[in-house]
């Protein structure tokens, strides 16, 4: 077996039951605590894939770009608020597959919150863009979803809407609410909903508009110079 | 860059040091702990920002006080009834709780605007370069391409508005939006050619042919094992004082809060000192810097 399938047993069988042990015979903020450990526990097997493959240099730059253009993206459409980046992640995922689409994602918000500013929340974004990119591979890589810009787009604003805006809010809820009080966390849902609506809406433009056209741009790539296609589902 | 001494320390001891910060102070929710926070993160942050940190730190304020009315809101727990809103109670308890959360809130805003300023991505990348080589190399490579793109978006604007396909500030957001994703579409399309270039120059160079040995700019002195040292003593004696109920506070249902007094003040003794490391050995370098210039 390879190092990171055994990281991803010890991590489910041991080390998450030990934090939820640990969390619950923490007092104060512990659910704070507890959430964002077991999220970063969850990453490690995936850092550890991808480490452990020992990517080629044509991979990590390619990797490094998509990553850089979601960031630096938003000089280039002068809208205020207006956020390309998860879009370009899912991209990155549909074009690349599952695991391109988790790292660009990770990279993507550990990175600009060093341009941004880090904060509590940043495991937890890192998380939610992440997956978003990875479920995003997963389903059109492996034509569970058609490779259509309505569908991208559906897609595109389903996954803010239900994934990585909620999760963000997770964040915000259970560093700032003291007790775990349903009416008060569905409180905060409902706050950041229009947030998450806002954003949900910059995810759909971008895939509609831009989704095809990028996709075309990274496939052309791939073939003119023979790219990431030796290994399986990538 | 700024004079901060502390910024100078081993990035090991920059890192320990915020985690063993940001950890209490995301658990410890007893009030004279929280104000130890919020002072020292505002000092060390308004040390680290100038006069310009006055600005985050004000427009901190108001969202403490929202934090600090809200919280009653949702949770109508405590004894002392201030009003009825919507016919829910609002209790003194559920607002002191909110203030306490509030200021929790905002130690941590200052705390990683503090750590912004003093760990910066060099240091990270230098820190973790041994253990996630590959993932180092990764955010070292989009640390420079963000600016590099940045710069290339502007030309890619500058070269469109001269052949008269810019948009003013007036067009309508439609124009905007479809302007922008076509400057993106070149932005990509270049990037992506110069990526290949990059990969395979990487590649003639020798990249993955053997283990990656890394420079490391930053050494470990004995003030570094010294600071480490007294770091982990003082916050040894915060979570020895903390488990051992000293800095325990409930607020809702009813208001339990640990007094600070006699023994007990040594724990919060402990806490304030952690926290002023970085304060301390500022002052203590601008008067040294002071009496050298006396001499003169």
């Amino acid at each position: 077996m390879k190092k990171s399938h055994w990281a991803t047993l010890l991590v489910f069988f041991v080390l998450i039951p030990l934090t939820l042990y640990l969390g619950t015979r923490l007092s104060g903020r512990s659910y704070y605590i507890t959430g964002t450990l077991i999220i970063l526990e969850l990453m490690v097997p995936f850092f550890m894939a991808f480490e452990g493959r020992k990517p080629q240099a044509r991979e990590l730059v390619v990797v490094a770009v998509l990553s850089a253009i979601a960031i630096a993206g938003r000089v280039a459409i002068p809208i205020p608020h207006f956020k390309a980046a998860f879009a370009i992640i899912m991209l990155a995922g549909i074009a690349f597959g599952p695991e391109t689409g988790f790292i660009v994602g990770a990279i993507t918000a550990f990175a600009s919150n060093f341009f941004y500013g880090q904060g509590a929340f940043t495991p937890w974004q890192m998380m939610g863009y992440g997956a978003g990119g990875m479920l995003a591979g997963f389903l059109f890589r492996r034509g569970w979803l058609p490779r259509n810009r309505w569908v991208m787009a559906a897609f595109g604003f389903a996954a803010v809407i239900v994934w990585v805006g909620p999760l963000l809010d997770c964040s915000h809820i259970f560093l700032t609410l003291g007790s775990t009080d349903w009416v008060g966390a569905l409180g905060y849902l409902i706050s950041g909903f229009w947030v998450n609506l806002v954003q949900g809406v910059c995810t759909m433009l971008v895939m509609l508009l831009f989704g095809i056209p990028l996709l075309e741009k990274l496939d052309r790539i791939k073939m003119k110079y023979g790219m990431m296609e030796d290994e399986n589902g990538l | 860059m700024t004079n901060d001494p502390f910024s100078k320390c081993h990035p090991t001891v920059n890192f320990l040091y915020f985690l063993g910060v940001i950890g209490c102070g995301v658990l410890i929710q007893h009030p004279a702990y929280l104000a130890a926070g919020v002072l020292c993160g505002g000092l060390y942050y308004l040390l680290l920002n100038g006069r310009g940190g006055w600005r985050r730190i004000l427009g901190l304020l108001p969202l403490f006080v929202l934090l600090a009315a809200i919280n009653p809101l949702f949770n109508t727990q405590g004894q002392r009834i201030l009003f009825r809103i919507f016919g829910r109670p609002y209790t003194l308890e559920a607002l002191l709780y909110g203030g306490a959360i509030g200021a929790m809130f905002v130690s941590m805003m200052l705390w990683f605007g503090c750590y912004d300023r003093v760990l910066t991505g060099d240091k990270f990348t230098s820190l973790f370069g041994n253990l996630i080589p590959a993932i180092s190399l990764l955010l070292v490579m989009v640390f420079r391409l963000v600016p590099h793109f940045i710069r290339k978006t502007r030309q890619i604007v500058g070269a469109r508005r001269s052949i008269g396909k810019g948009v003013g500030e007036a067009a309508s957001g439609a124009d905007k939006l479809k302007h922008g994703l076509v400057v993106l579409g070149a932005l990509t399309s270049w990037a992506l050619e110069g990526s290949v270039v990059t990969g395979d120059s990487m590649r003639a160079r020798g990249y993955g042919s053997a283990r990656r040995s890394s420079f490391m700019i930053y050494r470990m002195t004995w003030a570094d094992y010294a600071l480490l040292a007294a770091m982990m003593g003082l916050l040894g004696l915060v979570i020895g004082f903390a488990a051992g109920g000293s800095a325990a506070a409930q607020f809702t249902p009813s208001l339990k809060i640990a007094p600070v007094s006699g023994f007990r003040a040594l724990g919060l003794g402990a806490y304030w000192a952690y926290l002023l490391i970085p304060t301390v050995l500022y002052v203590k370098e601008a008067i040294q810097w002071h009496i050298s210039r006396l001499k003169i």
